[in-house]
């Protein structure tokens, strides 16, 4: 009875000590991630700019920024850009990561050695990356330019071109991030049994069949979760955009969180630009759900 | 256990079937084509890397020479010394003090309640976890706007201070989804013992579970330290001139101060090499942070 009272009593001391110990992380959480949500979407309601500071705490026509959102053609137009870009180099990414992961997966030092050095791109700091591509799009200093150039083929650059800007983008978006999915389907590909590779060879299957009907089923739902992850990533692009072409030429290469940006910080319409920023957490708050119903946002969840 | 590379060996085959005769899946294939691969990765590195070598090159060739095409050239240090005139280094000094402040930070609180949420089983329980998996994915915008007006207000506009506290976002995040799986690792049967020879919870943490991880432990705080080093986007927003960090400072070259390739080039060489150093220091550990909530393993 009074060991049992004992035991009690000492899971209730545990608990309190890791209450303890786990309450100032949320309370800091709290504090800067729901706290600043909360007045986030509170600042979408309101009208509030830097011209009339007094209008910040006008609620009379709440969903004013939201109705003018349906009627915005740039803001319209930025999210068709996200997509197109967001689209074209997240599946870049999972086909050159797929490819290289399968070129990279064996055990000699060299394939050990590549599988770091390609990790570069990643970890290099985001604006070095841009740095990176706009020396290569700038044709004074572009290698790629002038070898164009020596073969006879001179071009513009891309990222002064309407037509190639976007794309541009979405090439050093790619080679930015290619080696996330490479890690992954690496990862993954140590997880596949023998045995069902060493049976289907046995019966003649030819490495086409055996990557299509065995090595893609054990990597598809990786791939899966790489694409989601790589698409709300890319909904963040920013120093590439910043640096490369500034949304331009025109607004062609304008994406939705830029366009955020530049109604926040430049012309400082921060109601307006809360209400967008809203638009896209809703948005991620979706696929992060995605992420999660597919069962491995659980990780050290069990 | 600690700085090995990833070579992903540990979950491979017996060492007897590996050890001479290489995979299985690789034993079937003639020799000359095994080379053929090799040859291709070398082929993919030099051409996926070569953008990342143009820039490194770039800011030792002499500034007079940059318009040139000959690849070989008398190597300067010219633009790192001009680097050294202006603010640069100043703003290179900020990088440092804000990165390694929001690194501190995030692992006095984040720790602690990462042991808590691997030793403690309550309601709720993934809900947090949940959350803390959610900032990270939150585009950094919808928390700018609120701590821009915020940080006008309270005069933490412009400082180190307000930007590592910024820093914590992500970082809280990543120290508190990482340590827990290294906590994990730790039996939980050796704090057991603790208590029972009269240790409170946290002393049983303190002696205990926290040596066994310090790999791991140093592993998080490279994790945090590159992440805060690299951040521009907070940065850009949140400073003007005191606060400044060096990601910054190379947009402010490119945008004020003409078209100096090199010393712009020499910029960017010094940003990245803490981080390709520390990449090659702990790219394990590295590998299973940039990867956290993607892979169960």
């Amino acid at each position: 009875m009074s060991l049992a009272a004992r035991a009690g009593g000492w899971q209730q001391q545990r608990a309190r000590a890791y209450r303890r110990g786990l309450a100032p992380s949320l309370a800091v959480l709290l504090l800067i991630t729901l706290v600043p949500a909360a007045a986030l979407l509170v600042a979408s309601f309101t009208p509030l700019t830097l011209t009339d500071p007094a209008a910040s705490f006008r609620f009379d026509d709440p969903l004013v920024n939201y109705r003018q959102l349906l009627h915005d053609e740039r803001f319209i137009a930025s999210i068709v850009v996200q997509l197109k870009l967001s689209a074209s180099s997240v599946l870049l990414q999972l086909l050159t990561g797929l490819g290289l992961a399968l070129l990279l997966d064996g055990r000699s030092r060299l394939l050990a050695g590549a599988r770091t050095a390609f990790l570069i791109p990643m970890v290099l700091p985001p604006i070095v990356v841009a740095l990176i591509w706009k020396i290569l799009y700038t044709p004074d200093v572009s290698p790629l330019h002038r070898l164009l150039e020596a073969a006879g083929w001179p071009v513009r650059s891309l990222i002064a071109n309407p037509d190639t800007a976007l794309w541009a983008i979405a090439a050093a978006d790619t080679w930015q991030w290619f080696p996330f999915t490479m890690l992954m389907v690496l990862a993954a590909l140590q997880t596949i049994p023998d045995e069902p590779l060493e049976a289907a060879r046995l019966d003649g299957a030819n490495r086409w069949q055996l990557f299509r009907h065995i090595v893609l089923a054990y990597i598809r739902p990786v791939l899966v979760v790489c694409g989601l992850f790589r698409l709300i990533d890319s909904f963040k692009a920013f120093p590439l955009i910043y640096v490369l072409t500034n949304g331009g030429p025109g607004n062609v290469s304008e994406v939705t969180n830029f366009y955020g940006f530049i109604q926040a910080f430049n012309f400082s319409y921060w109601g307006y630009a809360s209400a967008i920023a809203t638009v896209m957490l809703a948005g991620v708050f979706f696929l992060s759900w995605l992420v999660g119903r597919l069962g491995w946002s659980d990780h050290g969840v069990r | 256990m600690a700085f090995d590379d990833f070579t992903l060996d540990a979950h491979g085959l017996p060492a007897a079937s590996t050890a001479d005769t290489g995979t299985p899946r690789r034993r079937a294939r003639p020799w000359l084509v095994r080379h053929a691969r090799e040859i291709a990765v070398l082929l993919l590195l030099l051409l996926l890397l070569s953008p990342f070598l143009w820039l490194v090159q770039l800011a030792f060739r002499p500034a007079a020479d940059i318009f040139e095409d000959r690849l070989l050239f008398v190597p300067t240090l010219e633009g790192f010394a001009s680097l050294l005139q202006g603010n640069f280094l100043k703003s290179f000094g900020n990088s440092l003090l804000v990165s390694t402040l929001s690194t501190g930070l995030s692992l006095l609180i984040g720790v602690p309640a990462a042991y808590a949420l691997t030793r403690w089983d309550f309601k709720g329980r993934r809900h947090v976890a949940l959350w803390i998996l959610v900032t990270r994915m939150a585009p950094p915008i919808a928390f700018t706007i609120p701590f821009f007006l915020a940080w006008q207000y309270l005069g933490l506009q412009d400082t180190v201070i307000g930007l590592a506290i910024v820093y914590l976002t992500f970082n809280l995040a990543i120290v508190i989804w990482l340590m827990q799986t290294f906590f994990e690792a730790v039996p939980a049967s050796l704090e057991e013992a603790a208590w029972i020879d009269g240790c409170g919870v946290w002393q049983g943490f303190w002696r205990i579970a926290l040596p066994l991880t310090a790999p791991g432990l140093a592993a998080t705080a490279v994790l945090c330290f590159i992440f805060s080093w690299n951040d521009f986007f907070y940065a850009l927003i949140l400073t003007r001139t005191n606060a400044i960090t060096a990601p910054v400072a190379i947009v402010n070259f490119l945008q004020y101060e003409g078209w100096e390739w090199t010393k712009i080039a020499a910029s960017g060489t010094l940003v990245m090499l803490p981080v390709v150093g520390f990449t090659v220091l702990v790219r394990k550990y590295l590998v299973r942070g940039l990867t956290a909530g993607g892979l169960k393993d």
